[in-house]
């Protein structure tokens, strides 16, 4: 499944996995905001971004089209809004369109494809998110599946006792009714098992990582990448 | 073999990054990062500890319900959004909370939604969506508890799918009025189909436990609750009008200046909806307090 390759990619161990979080997470937003205010006509810069984002994903020892054909799940969005751009007759921005959500789509994968859950969750408590947040995110992260492929069994259970013949309306309703009451006796599972393993409310973060040179320098390159082709192209 | 629907209608409206112009989603994700951090806050007050797994659990539901079909028509069958679903069982708070949660994954792992575009995603879905359905929860709920949850669902979507489309157009982003009015259509339908799964969701949720949707009690307090409302559905129609008519608010508030370079008709379109929403607030005040006096 889908989560299983970015969680495996993620636990690499190439110089780009071992950089910093904070560092990968700055890089993210910088080549972000400079992707975003690059202007249409400025083709060239795009294929420049395109590159640094190939170089970087080779860095990191991943699949360039496994990344680039996850990526392409926001192309059905943007393709929608770039054919109307182009029907009205500015077809440059139609192609930036399209280029800009998929690059960005690109670089957002990159960063969770480099960096574990708990990586990136850090970072962001760092920079002060509230931990609750950080909290229900990893929750979440970590159930989604579990549960998905509970509704996937329960589909499949109600199509073999014919729910294609006499399905409608209430019965995925009452699908999603089960679902619910088995997702609540879950997290009442959870948390008990949680105060079994002696869980006080809160839980205690581990120690960041120090901030090397190593990061810095990852960013000042990178940043010092981006904004050259910003200004230059 | 199951057949699949021919058509599903889907109303979830993730606005990807190279949408929004830049004074969008800066202004979005400034107005969006304060928002998230005081709802947290409302959310961790009134949530004990055993309630952090099942905020948690309840939004992987949410993205598990999200694969149900639900039959609608001939070869057509829509999904749960959820945001009303989430509101009327933990409360505006916490669901505000599980749906960051799950934009946030949305954005970064599964390509949904932009992360400079989350503060705009943010706003339209967890904040905005979130109020439309807690305050028609709320408004209506005494009158009719269908009739308010089916409020809930379809004001919800179409809060939140308006205020996307609003910021689309306020970015530039061009559409023929035919393709405007064609997106208005199927908001409209996404909206009553969402109001009518909420409703089957929740009926079917109660049956097996009523205990699990008495977060909410519907209060007394609808005058309040209603001019809120109001506004809020003011602000969604003035966000539309703005971005399809911006001369119009502009002429309201920058007199005599004839320029349509689009940070003015950004400001102009954000202006006209705060004194919409300033006048309302104050018009709410002022009621409340003469009533409590």
């Amino acid at each position: 499944m889908h989560h299983l390759v970015i969680d495996r990619w993620s636990r690499g161990s190439s110089s780009l996995h071992q950089r910093d979080p904070r560092a990968k997470l700055a890089t993210l937003l910088a080549f972000l905001i400079v992707l975003s205010t690059t202007r249409p006509a400025a083709q060239w810069a795009f294929a420049a971004y395109a590159i640094l984002l190939i170089v970087a994903v080779n860095r990191a020892r991943l699949p360039i089209l496994g990344l680039a054909g996850r990526a392409a799940l926001v192309l059905p969005f943007s393709a929608t809004f770039a054919l109307l751009t182009w029907w009205s007759g500015d077809s440059l921005r139609a192609l930036a369109l399209a280029e800009k959500s998929f690059l960005s789509g690109m670089a957002a994968l990159l960063l969770v494809a480099t960096t574990p859950l708990t990586g990136w969750t850090a970072a962001l408590e760092s920079w002060r998110v509230p931990r609750m947040l950080i909290l229900v995110i990893q929750f979440v992260y970590r159930y989604l599946f579990v549960i998905a492929e509970q509704a996937q069994r329960m589909r499949w259970a109600a199509l073999c006792r014919g729910s294609h013949k006499a399905g409608g309306f209430r019965l995925a309703a009452g699908l999603v009714g089960v679902l619910f009451a088995r997702s609540w006796q879950r997290a009442d599972g959870i948390y008990h098992a949680m105060l079994a393993r002696g869980f006080r409310g809160r839980f205690v973060p581990a120690a960041p990582p120090p901030f090397r040179a190593a990061d810095v320098l990852f960013f000042s390159a990178c940043l010092a990448g981006c904004l050259a082709v910003r200004i230059l192209l | 073999m199951k057949k699949r629907p021919a058509f599903v209608v889907t109303s979830s409206m993730h606005i990807p990054d190279g949408f929004l112009s830049t004074p969008v989603w800066a202004t979005l994700d400034v107005v969006s990062a304060p928002a998230v951090a005081w709802v947290t806050r409302r959310a961790q007050r009134d949530t004990q500890d055993h309630r952090i797994p099942l905020l948690g659990v309840m939004g992987a539901f949410v993205f598990a319900a999200q694969m149900v079909n639900f039959p609608v028509g001939p070869g057509t069958s829509g999904h749960l959004v959820g945001g009303a679903l989430l509101t009327v069982v933990l409360g505006p708070a916490a669901a505000s909370l599980v749906l960051t949660a799950i934009l946030v994954l949305q954005a970064l792992i599964f390509q949904d939604g932009g992360v400079l575009a989350l503060g705009a995603n943010i706003f339209n879905m967890a904040l905005a969506g979130v109020a439309a359905a807690y305050l028609s929860y709320r408004l209506w709920g005494q009158a009719s508890r269908s009739g308010a949850i089916f409020a809930a669902g379809a004001l919800s979507v179409m809060t939140s799918a308006s205020f996307a489309l609003g910021q689309l157009l306020i970015s530039g982003v061009p559409m023929t009025g035919g393709v405007f009015w064609a997106s208005l259509g199927l908001f409209v339908i996404s909206a009553l189909i969402e109001g009518a799964i909420t409703v089957a969701a929740v009926r079917s949720i109660e049956r097996l436990n009523p205990a699990w949707v008495s977060g909410l009690q519907p209060e007394s307090s609808r005058t309040v609750t209603g001019v809120a409302l109001a506004a809020l559905l003011l602000v969604v129609l003035g966000t539309l009008i703005a971005s399809v008519a911006p001369d119009g608010i502009q002429r309201l508030t920058a007199q005599g200046v004839d320029s349509t370079t689009w940070l003015q008709r950004t400001m102009g379109g954000l202006a006209g909806i705060a004194m919409i929403f300033a006048l309302c607030y104050l018009g709410g005040k002022l009621k409340s307090r003469r009533r409590s006096a």
